[in-house]
């Protein structure tokens, strides 16, 4: 295994309800202000919410998806600037979902093949002029992380030099009304670790990272240490209370890595501010890493973006590392206690800003963790 | 390696294990006490599943018990699937139900069966399996990439073992993909029965 290559995040970009960007992204995030609205577009359906956290001047073309016309804005700036042979991972859950709702709705099953994962797959290559091998990848909310752990495992592996990650879900009736049937949405903007938190907000986005050996990148592109993938296997859609998998996941990835928990700076927790869930990370955090240190969450200000949710954290968590500064979490006000000492409403200067932990976990109990390097002024 | 193939679909279920047990045999007809007793363990909420998650569930557990001891004992066993369709049937049951009953509300129970990865979650649950669990389909030899993907889990230490599952409306294949030598051949159509080797040959191309 001495052969193995470092894979490296060498560019990316993201598309959330902070509009476009990863400037804008951060942005909002450092301001405190949230992104979730209010939303009327399904105002006669009787949810248990009207929250929502979409993609703002989002032009959508008739007949298409929301989800193809965030990843046509999303790719934009690469189009014709990569290697056509360019292996490519696309990470979502629904997809183009509409396909599937319009179908029920105006009773054209033909549409239901368009709602086929790999359709979506084949238009974002040909958006991209890709001609190279291409897989569709979902593992829950945890897809885009998961994506991104297959891609550094090709590089690391040294089976391509170059990988691209594009991941993307869009708010849609069809997710909304099974969230609200669930019971899982927050009648006001989600509030992650908070003492008053009790239910996520659906939110959209779209985002890319190209990972590549970290010879063949700039120097501050931030390296993917180690990562761990795992499930419960407890429940379908409720955490594992004593946090087992995402303990084992937190482990598997410091041990690929070859750091141990004391060296971790910062915690991108994937915080969905549902009670039940992040209870179970903090167990693991707890357990994993033992002293607190400086965790946030993005879902207060971007709501859950389903299959992007552990990209667009990570990109975030990026930027932390770069600027020695942890972004608050939007939405909190009194951390639970249980959180208290880890979790912030305000950002929080880091001492050192070398090691970060993210983490994403999902229905189906499944659990990811991934251990991300800055590598700048090492 | 793929060592050992399992498959259940309408007509038939069976497993191919060179270094054990091999047998073709006429499926239950969608019995519950029947196809539990295939599975050979109970299994909560079994009735809820769709058709296409106990077909898998079947398939899995008679994959899994070809799985050497000492495979299983202490390390984690993985869960990777494939399958063109994804879980757009089941999107579609969520879905008109929930237009049915005046797009207010749908039924839980189906909804939590709309993403590609659920099925896996419940052979997760129902075969007490804590490897990773990923659907990976790609648009170049998606068989193939399967069993990459299972046996880069396995190069990776990210598991002990893989279940490489091949879902699909009309039929549910399994096989396991772990160290070693020996087992089945690679050439995956070669091994199966000659019906079921000529359908998961056409499936197994790209869409």
């Amino acid at each position: 295994m001495s052969n193995l290559h470092t894979p490296v995040i060498a560019s990316s970009d993201v598309l959330t309800a902070y509009g476009a960007g990863q400037d804008a992204l951060w942005a909002g995030l450092m301001s405190g202000r949230t992104a979730i609205h209010t939303s009327e577009r399904f105002a006669d359906r009787g949810f248990i919410s009207d929250q929502v956290a979409e993609v703002p001047d989002l032009s959508v073309l008739p007949g298409e998806s929301r989800s193809i016309a965030m990843l046509r804005r999303s790719v934009a700036s690469l189009v014709g600037k990569i290697d056509p042979a360019t292996p490519i991972i696309l990470a979502t859950t629904v997809g183009e979902i509409e396909f599937v709702e319009r179908s029920v709705l105006d009773e054209s099953p033909d549409l239901l093949t368009q709602a086929r994962p790999q359709v979506l797959l084949n238009r974002v290559k040909q958006m991209l002029g890709l001609t190279g091998p291409g897989t569709v990848l979902s593992s829950a909310c945890a897809s885009s992380t998961a994506a991104l752990t297959r891609a550094a495992a090709i590089v690391r592996r040294g089976e391509a030099p170059a990988v691209l990650v594009v991941c993307c879900d869009a708010v849609s009736e069809f997710v909304y009304s099974g969230f609200s049937t669930l019971l899982s949405l927050c009648e006001s903007p989600a509030s992650p670790f908070d003492t008053t938190r009790n239910g996520l907000t659906l939110g959209e986005a779209a985002a890319w990272a190209m990972i590549t050996r970290d010879n063949a990148a700039p120097a501050i592109a931030p390296a993917i240490l180690g990562w761990g993938n795992t499930t419960d296997g407890v429940h379908m859609t409720a955490p594992d209370r004593n946090a087992g998998g995402l303990s084992r996941a937190i482990a598997k990835a410091l041990a690929m890595s070859g750091k141990i928990a004391t060296e971790v700076d910062v915690i991108a927790a994937h915080g969905t501010a549902t009670v039940y869930s992040d209870a179970m990370e903090m167990i693991a955090f707890r357990r994993m890493l033992g002293e607190p240190r400086p965790t946030f969450s993005i879902k207060g200000g971007i709501g859950h973006t389903l299959a992007a949710a552990g990209l667009v954290q990570i990109l975030v968590t990026a930027e932390a590392l770069r600027k020695r500064v942890v972004p608050p979490t939007v939405g909190l006000h009194i951390p639970d206690p249980n959180a208290a000492g880890w979790v912030f409403g305000v950002p929080v200067d880091l001492r050192r800003g070398k090691l970060a932990l993210s983490t994403n976990s999902g229905f189906g109990g499944v659990n990811t963790a991934i251990i991300l390097s800055h590598r700048g002024d090492a | 390696m793929i060592r050992t193939v399992a498959w259940f679909c309408d007509s038939h279920y069976g497993l191919f294990n060179p270094d054990g047990e091999s047998f073709t045999r006429p499926s239950p007809a969608g019995r519950s006490d029947e196809l539990l007793s295939i599975i050979g363990r109970p299994v909560k909420y079994f009735s809820r599943m769709t058709l296409e998650t106990r077909a898998c569930l079947a398939a899995a557990s008679l994959a899994l018990r070809t799985l050497p001891a000492e495979v299983v004992a202490g390390n984690e066993i993985g869960v990777v699937s494939a399958g063109h369709d994804g879980c757009v049937s089941a999107d579609q049951n969520y879905f008109h139900d929930y237009v049915s009953t005046g797009r207010t509300m749908g039924r839980g129970n189906l909804f939590i069966y709309t993403l590609p990865t659920s099925t896996l979650g419940e052979v997760a649950i129902g075969l007490s399996l804590s490897g990773p669990t990923m659907y990976t389909h790609a648009d170049r030899n998606p068989l193939a990439e399967l069993v990459r993907t299972a046996e880069g889990l396995l190069a990776d230490g990210e598991a002990g073992a893989v279940l490489a599952i091949w879902t699909d409306l009309q039929a549910s294949v399994c096989m396991t993909i772990s160290a070693g030598t020996g087992g089945a051949s690679e050439s995956l159509p070669e091994v199966l029965p000659l019906e079921l080797a000529g359908f998961f040959r056409a499936k197994a191309q790209p869409a």
